[in-house]
């Protein structure tokens, strides 16, 4: 299953870094913990670390083209998933990491081939409301 | 305010205070309740009508589905029906006509019986195709006993005589040719004649004495004297009966009790029949 609140936690850190918009990621990470019957934070956590890491990547990159955005939404969901395991398995049998990786790496690869198509959606949904776009992807 | 540095960076700041806060939840480690309850059921409530929405149309998308493959399968249930159908009608047929055919065959043993006398059954497998003579094929042979001049009879009367036999099928000349002979009389007047087929088509009998008392309507029956039929088998009805042309003997039109063209199957007096005695007519 493709991650698509990773996706709109890194197109929010890349083209829309702004306090509001962590903020956002944040709560989209705690409606995900509220839902999903994990430890509250957990995902709450781990979408914020994707969005600086996505707000990172818009500071040194001259141009955040959506090939980066890409890249970032697969390590994005490798980071998330890994961590996830981790934390709520209280970071003990990371020997069995190695059987989850297979599994992780598909979602991973899922999730960052639907990528360029929510950024266009979430693009032209910025245009339509007249949002402006850091680091216009080509 | 907006020049400051907690201004400037305030995107850094804002992550930071939200990581805090996260790990925060989680060193709580334990999910208590009261505090996770509240914004997970607003949140369900928000969503609720979405994820109605949602389900609602995966149903109608899943109903959707069933009743096409539904249909689809139904269909080719129903082509696979109609085969079965076609056979079950082709079947029937067969049974109708073996049912006919098995009667006819009853019919015919019961003539035997009747006749006392031995013979076989046949099929009749074709017919003078050019129309010149009046014959008809059957489909048993001298293997299977028969000979020439042998008697070859229907249940409704006379069909003619054996010319011609080979190994499994044999040639009937019917009555009805004008080549064919058959002494026979009037059943009722006991008047007797030749009967002979006429070229035009129909049967004639000959030689009947200008006296003799024939009306339409009478029975004309084998004589026996021939040695080929036996004696009373049923020839024809006499249809006409005209004094027009000159001449010692009657005008006689007979029709024949079988139709030819309609024969099926026949029988095959084996045993030849011994010639009555000549009688005196009295």
């Amino acid at each position: 299953m493709p991650d698509l609140v990773l996706i709109l936690a890194v197109d929010l850190g890349m083209r829309h870094p702004r306090a509001l918009t962590a903020l956002m990621a944040f709560a989209m990470g705690y409606a995900v913990d509220a839902f999903s019957g994990v430890e509250l934070g957990l995902n709450a956590l781990l979408l914020t670390v994707v969005f600086i890491f996505a707000y990172w990547l818009s500071r040194v990159l001259i141009s955040a083209s959506t090939a980066v955005g890409v890249m970032a939404v697969f390590v994005g969901v490798v980071f998330s998933d890994v961590g996830n395991y981790l934390i709520s398995s209280g970071l003990a049998p990371a020997d069995r990491l190695h059987v989850l990786m297979p599994a992780v790496l598909i979602q991973a690869a899922v999730t960052a081939l639907l990528t360029p198509s929510v950024f266009q959606i979430t693009g032209w949904g910025a245009r339509m409301v007249g949002l402006r776009m850091h680091g216009a992807s080509r | 305010m907006k020049g400051s540095f907690l201004w400037r960076n305030r995107v850094v700041f804002t992550t930071g205070l939200l990581l805090l806060i996260a790990l925060h939840f989680l060193s709580t480690g334990v999910r208590p309740e009261a505090r996770a309850n509240k914004p997970s059921l607003v949140l369900m409530e928000a969503v609720k009508p979405l994820l109605v929405v949602e389900s609602q149309m995966a149903d109608d998308a899943s109903d959707f589905l069933h009743n096409y493959f539904d249909l689809v399968s139904v269909h080719q249930e129903n082509l696979r029906l109609e085969q079965q159908v076609a056979q079950l009608e082709g079947q029937q047929r067969r049974m109708v006509e073996l049912e006919a055919e098995n009667r006819h065959l009853a019919d015919l043993l019961e003539l035997r019986d009747a006749l006392d006398t031995t013979a076989i059954a046949a099929n009749v497998i074709g017919s003078d195709a050019t129309g010149l003579s009046r014959t008809l094929m059957l489909s048993e042979g001298d293997r299977q006993g028969l000979r020439r001049d042998m008697a070859v009879i229907s249940i409704n009367g006379v069909v003619g005589k054996l010319i011609a036999v080979s190994h499994d099928a044999a040639r009937v000349l019917l009555v009805s040719d004008h080549n064919s002979a058959l002494d026979a009389f009037d059943q009722r007047s006991r008047a007797r004649g030749i009967v002979a087929g006429v070229v035009e088509d129909g049967l004639a009998m000959k030689y009947v004495d200008r006296s003799e008392d024939i009306k339409p309507g009478d029975m004309i029956v084998t004589s026996g004297l021939d040695g080929i039929f036996p004696r009373g088998l049923l020839v024809g009805t006499v249809a006409r009966v005209s004094k027009e042309r000159p001449g010692l003997f009657l005008n006689v039109e007979v029709k024949a009790a079988v139709d030819f063209r309609e024969l099926e199957q026949v029988m095959i007096l084996t045993t030849r029949v011994p010639a009555p005695s000549v009688q005196n007519n009295g």
